[in-house]
């Protein structure tokens, strides 16, 4: 997994809300026009509609740019938060970061 | 301070000048008791050459005054001296006494009782009367001496007082500019203060005023939404209530609607958009004109959301979530899209509450979202919720919020249909406050009114 070096990885943990807007456009800016990225969230337990308003747009900026990006969520909670936000429908989500990475590695090779 | 100064001063300028002013007068008066001697002297002497030359007794009555009143004369010059401390007037004051003495035995009563020697008593009268002069004159001269120096120690004191009242004026006048200086600076750290206080309550009347334009808009959309007339369609019972966040006057992008549009149906629209204030009322009514719209076009849910979400995404309007739903009355069929909005809760008479499939991007993220017309087939006696995320995300374990909201659904059930949306609201919101918004709509198919498709 050689080129599991050329992932950028954003991770971001805890509970995502407002109190942390500028924290979470940092760790996002951070990551944008680079490809591919993966966004860690597995430490994630809620995200606030500002939040989650900050993870679509980065998003939906990506597809855009027609940048490859891979979700890792595993709290449940946070799972049917993004459910809701339809992040879900639009973007690749995982449950474990192997299988993100895989995802990625696999679109490199394209 | 100042003040000290200058009464002190005062009180020694006035001291200086007064013994200056004493000195002079002791002095004036000292020589005019020094006159008054010689004087006295004179006038006894030519009373006696007139009364030895005419003997008449009228002149020896001036004689006799000047007999009585020559040795108060010498007292009184005899204390200024002392008093003026003048020793070097004294010896001539005690020549010009014991002249005098020696006048009277030697010449005053010879010239008086006898006719003889008339001549050569009267040339040696003339003779002490003259030495009488000059001791006079010696004491008139030490004091006049005297009288220079005091009077010009006098002048000094004049001069002084003028000095000290010139700096006393200066004095006065820059403790005056010090504390109109002093006062004005004061006046300016008052008027500072003053200004900073005055813009720090007004800031906080502007911001009370804000907060009561919110709240009183909150207010006023709370009593609309409570006020709301329902479609009276007999197939559906509805119920709804909204609640503004409790914990400040945040004006909610909260919202629903219940329509009944032609060939029997109603729509049921739910929507939050992302924010509070007037932008999020602004983007709420827009978006409820554009479901509204479309649902009036005769449009499938998944197609009034999509034109929705075109024009939001156009109009840069904040992100919204949302519900739209056609129930038709006829057939009780329920169909709806969701656009990142949390799912309907559909509760069937005889089973339990359950979420309904869901989920598609927000309105307003990107314009090519396509959404899902979902169509479930209800049941009479069935009911359908819609809610916004306030209802379920107050203790952001959503599971936990999504199990509260279908246990509080199901307690609804039991309650009258026109009161279902108050019970879910209070079964949840009993222990704790309403912390978001909250809009919860529901409706509740009539069991009697049923009509085979």
């Amino acid at each position: 997994m050689s080129e599991n070096n050329s992932i950028k990885v954003v991770r971001l943990s805890g509970e995502l809300e407002i109190a942390r807007k500028d924290e979470i456009r940092a760790a996002l800016a951070s990551a944008e026009q680079v490809t591919p990225v993966l966004l860690d969230l597995a430490g994630v337990t809620y995200a606030d509609s500002i939040a989650l308003t900050e993870l679509l747009r980065f998003c939906i900026e990506a597809e855009h740019e027609h940048r490859r990006v891979a979700l890792v969520i595993q709290s449940p909670q946070f799972s049917r938060l993004v459910q809701y936000a339809g992040l879900a429908s639009a973007f690749k989500i995982f449950d474990d970061s192997e299988r993100a990475r895989a995802y990625l590695d696999d679109g490199e090779g394209r | 301070m100042v003040v000290a100064a200058l009464v002190a001063g005062g009180i020694y300028v006035r001291s200086i000048v007064g013994a200056s002013f004493r000195e002079v007068e002791t002095i004036r008066s000292a020589r005019v008791h020094v006159a008054g001697m010689l004087k006295q002297q004179l006038d006894e002497e030519t009373a006696v050459r007139g009364y030895a030359s005419v003997r008449l007794p009228i002149f020896l009555s001036s004689y006799y005054g000047g007999r009585a009143n020559l040795p108060l004369y010498f007292d009184r010059v005899g204390s200024d001296l002392a008093t003026l401390q003048v020793e070097s007037a004294v010896p001539a004051l005690k020549d010009a006494i014991n002249t005098n003495r020696r006048w009277l035995h030697q010449v005053a009563f010879p010239l008086i009782t006898t006719r003889r020697n008339r001549r050569q008593l009267e040339l040696h009268g003339k003779t002490l009367v003259d030495r009488f002069r000059i001791d006079a004159s010696s004491i008139d001269s030490a004091l006049a001496r005297l009288a220079a120096v005091a009077n010009s120690r006098a002048q000094e004191a004049v001069l002084l007082v003028g000095a000290f009242a010139a700096a006393a004026i200066v004095a006065i006048v820059l403790a005056a500019l010090i504390f109109t200086v002093q006062q004005f600076r004061l006046g300016l750290r008052l008027e500072r203060q003053r200004a900073a206080s005055e813009s720090e309550r007004r800031r906080s009347v502007e911001m009370q005023a804000a907060y009561e334009t919110e709240k009183r808009i909150a207010d006023v959309m709370q009593e609309a939404f409570s006020q709301r007339i329902f479609p009276d369609v007999p197939a559906v019972r509805l119920s709804a209530t909204y609640d503004p966040a409790s914990e400040q006057a945040k004006i909610g992008g909260d919202w629903y609607d219940a329509l009944q549009l032609p060939n029997d149906r109603v729509l049921l629209a739910i929507g939050d958009v992302t924010g509070h204030g007037i932008d999020a009322v602004v983007a709420m009514n827009k978006a409820r004109q554009l479901i509204i719209g479309g649902a009036l076009l005769d449009a499938s849910p998944d197609k009034v959301l999509a034109h929705a979400n075109f024009e939001l995404v156009r109009a840069r309007s904040p992100i919204i979530t949302a519900v739209s739903a056609i129930i038709d009355t006829e057939t009780l069929e329920f169909s709806y899209a969701a656009a990142g909005h949390p799912p309907p809760v559909l509760l069937e008479p005889g089973r339990r509450a359950r979420l309904l499939d869901f989920g598609a991007l927000p309105l307003g993220v990107a314009a090519k979202t396509q959404y899902r017309t979902y169509r479930i087939q209800t049941v009479p006696g069935a009911m359908i919720v819609l809610y916004t995320d306030g209802a379920i995300e107050h203790s952001r374990n959503i599971s936990e919020g999504e199990a509260e909201l279908l246990e509080a659904v199901e307690a609804a059930a039991q309650q009258p249909t026109d009161r279902a949306a108050n019970v879910i609201r209070d079964t949840i919101f009993t222990q704790r406050k309403v912390a978001d918004d909250v809009a919860i709509l529901t409706a509740t198919f009539s069991a009697a009114m049923r009509r085979s498709a």
